[in-house]
């Protein structure tokens, strides 16, 4: 029964192991970028979680006109994931640009060396 | 002028776009850009003020953006909960203000403009918060503030900052992406992002695991971002490497924002009935309680001033938690109530310790030994803070920590009651070791005798949060009646 539902939920089931990938390269890696690149992983499987979300089967692109018929697939959640991957590029940038800075002042991106330096 | 209907769009809309146009205006000169930053902020102040009277009034009010009609078009609303947007309003200006002086020393002279910028990005983002009616938006404006926090932590100058913001953009960010996820859990679920339409249509799904899932998920998120003790790690050393108006707003409003996400999640379930909140009012009672303690705890041991009040918040959040798992309509008054409070004793602190800190060079209580007879004025605001933070009455601590106590009482479990006095009591060491340290010891360093109390921009902002920080207990009774609707939607019947 588990494998039917599996089965039948594919997209989400790749979306939860691409999700728990990113977490745990948050978590366990040392080098930020690295973590950087985890995160990244998980915002995109929340993308693809509400991508799919809005399907419908057989929909068409909702845009009104002569050849537009029922059923659509959801407008709103594109527009989410669009505003999503905005905050997201952003996230990344400042990150980046903080990275670069601790680069420069500890010459190391590894968590536990600059934990070290830290102490 | 008070009831103009666009109110609730301005306030939201004037910090970010006046933000925006500061380094344009610092093209001109960077005079500009402190004292526009204060005009945009009064406006917004005004604003707030007039909503605040609105609801106190006839009510929540809402606002239909552009014109189309919920729950389709996004809601802006006003209730009781987002008057909060006042205390941010007023703590911002005051932040301000005490950045004339202060931000020059901290911050790179090229860089001032962006550092305006990033301020009222926050605040912008803090008030879109709290008013937004839209799941949604509530996601974005989460971002836009915890953006503008990370990047303002970064800000200042010195080794420690740089990492202090990473490690605050690392577990912020992962929160932030969890908030996403749930709002797309619940999206899914209903079809909706209204968070009153949500609700009522939550009522009718029979699919109890998605539904637990969200509500682990944006509880779990909101916890970092409100440093819930165990999830505070980034808190104290992103609230002390920041420039001290920064820690201000970073203690006092941006760490509420996981309070009050944590509030709008609440009512959302409360409302739809579907889901047993039992458990997870219970889990908030033992980790604001483990927090509460634990906060102290960390706070008595620490030796750099802002470092210590950096802890003091995490134990303060813890209160509010508890406050908020108690689900006592009592109870959560006072933790709605201490949430405002805080905020205006905690800025009153961090800017107290960021004068110090201007005047004498030091940072650490050895250092500044002897400091309470050449800086009196600003030692007597910090330590008027610090009572209030305690609780003790009649200052603004006493009504919601009070209320809070009786409430747990009243919800059956003396034993949360007892915590809360045990962490006033722990607090009380505290406050010893800084009074002893002030005004006890003579002066360890030639700074601190030559040190006298700042000029007009930095003690004015000190003074008016520290009486404040007095009326608020004084006026204890008028915020509380204020909020009680508000609370009777958590957990009413």
């Amino acid at each position: 029964m588990t494998v039917q539902v599996l089965g039948a939920n594919m997209d989400y089931a790749a979306i939860v192991v691409l999700f728990c990938i990113g977490l745990y390269v948050v978590v366990a890696k040392s080098n930020l970028i690295k973590k950087l690149i985890g995160l990244n992983i998980m915002e995109t499987a929340v993308f693809a979680f509400i991508v799919t979300a809005g399907m419908v089967e057989g929909g068409d692109a909702p845009i009104l006109g002569p050849d537009a018929h029922a059923p659509f697939a959801s407008p709103i959640s594109h527009a989410l994931v669009l505003t999503g991957i905005v905050v997201a590029v952003s996230t990344t940038a400042l990150a980046l640009a903080i990275i670069l800075r601790i680069h420069r002042e500890y010459g190391t991106l590894e968590v536990d060396e600059l934990r070290q330096m830290d102490g | 002028m008070w009831t103009w209907p666009h109110w609730l769009p301005a306030i939201v809309a004037a910090p970010i776009v006046g933000g925006v146009l500061v380094p344009a205006l610092a093209m001109r000169g960077r005079r500009w850009a402190p004292g526009w930053s204060l005009l945009v902020l009064s406006f917004t102040l005004l604003g707030a003020l007039a909503l605040t009277l609105q609801v106190a009034r006839g009510g929540p009010v809402s606002y239909d953006m552009g014109g189309w009609a919920r729950p389709y078009g996004i809601e802006l609303r006003f209730d009781e909960v987002s008057a909060f947007a006042l205390a941010i309003a007023l703590v911002g200006w005051l932040a301000v203000l005490f950045s004339f002086r202060y931000a020059p020393r901290a911050i790179p002279w090229e860089r001032l403009p962006y550092y305006y910028t990033l301020l009222l990005l926050n605040l912008g983002g803090m008030i879109g918060f709290v008013v937004t009616g839209d799941l949604f938006n509530l996601f974005v404006f989460l971002e836009v503030l915890s953006l503008s926090a990370y990047a303002l932590v970064a800000v200042s100058r010195g080794k420690v900052a740089g990492l202090a913001s990473m490690k605050y953009l690392l577990m912020g960010a992962v929160s932030s992406v969890v908030v996403l996820l749930c709002v797309g859990i619940l999206y899914s679920l209903t079809g909706s992002l209204n968070m009153a339409d949500v609700a009522l249509r939550l009522a009718e799904t029979s699919s109890p695991l998605p539904l637990a899932l969200a509500l682990g998920g944006f509880t779990a998120a909101f916890m970092v971002k409100a440093a819930l003790f165990p999830l505070h790690t980034w808190l104290p050393d992103a609230h002390a490497a920041a420039p001290s108006p920064v820690s201000a707003i970073l203690s006092g409003l941006v760490v509420k924002m996981g309070i009050i996400g944590l509030i709008r999640v609440l009512q959302i379930f409360h409302t739809s009935g579907g889901l047993d909140l039992g458990y997870l009012h219970l889990a908030l009672m033992w980790l604001g309680a483990a927090s509460l303690i634990m906060g102290a705890v960390f706070a008595i041991v620490q030796e750099d001033l802002k470092q210590m009040l950096a802890y003091s918040t995490v134990s303060n959040v813890g209160y509010i938690v508890l406050g908020l798992g108690l689900a006592s309509s009592t109870a959560v008054s006072g933790a709605l109530v201490h949430v405002l409070n805080h905020a205006v004793i905690k800025s009153c602190l961090f800017l107290a310790a960021g004068a110090l800190i201007l005047g004498t060079g030091q940072r650490t209580l050895t250092g500044l030994q002897g400091v309470g007879r050449t800086m009196p004025v600003t030692c007597v605001a910090l330590s008027i803070g610090i009572l209030a933070i305690i609780g003790v009455p009649p200052t603004g601590g006493f009504p919601g920590k009070w209320t809070m106590a009786v409430g747990a009482v009243e919800a059956g479990r003396p034993g949360f009651a007892v915590v809360l006095v045990l962490g006033a009591l722990l607090l009380v060491i505290y406050y010893a070791r800084i009074v002893n340290a002030f005004y006890f010891r003579p002066p360890a360093h030639p700074e601190v005798e030559g040190a006298r109390d700042g000029v007009p921009s930095i003690l004015v902002p000190v003074l008016t949060l520290a009486a404040l920080s007095l009326l608020a207990g004084i006026l204890g009774r008028v915020p509380l009646e204020f909020v009680e609707p508000a609370a009777m939607r958590l957990v009413g019947p």
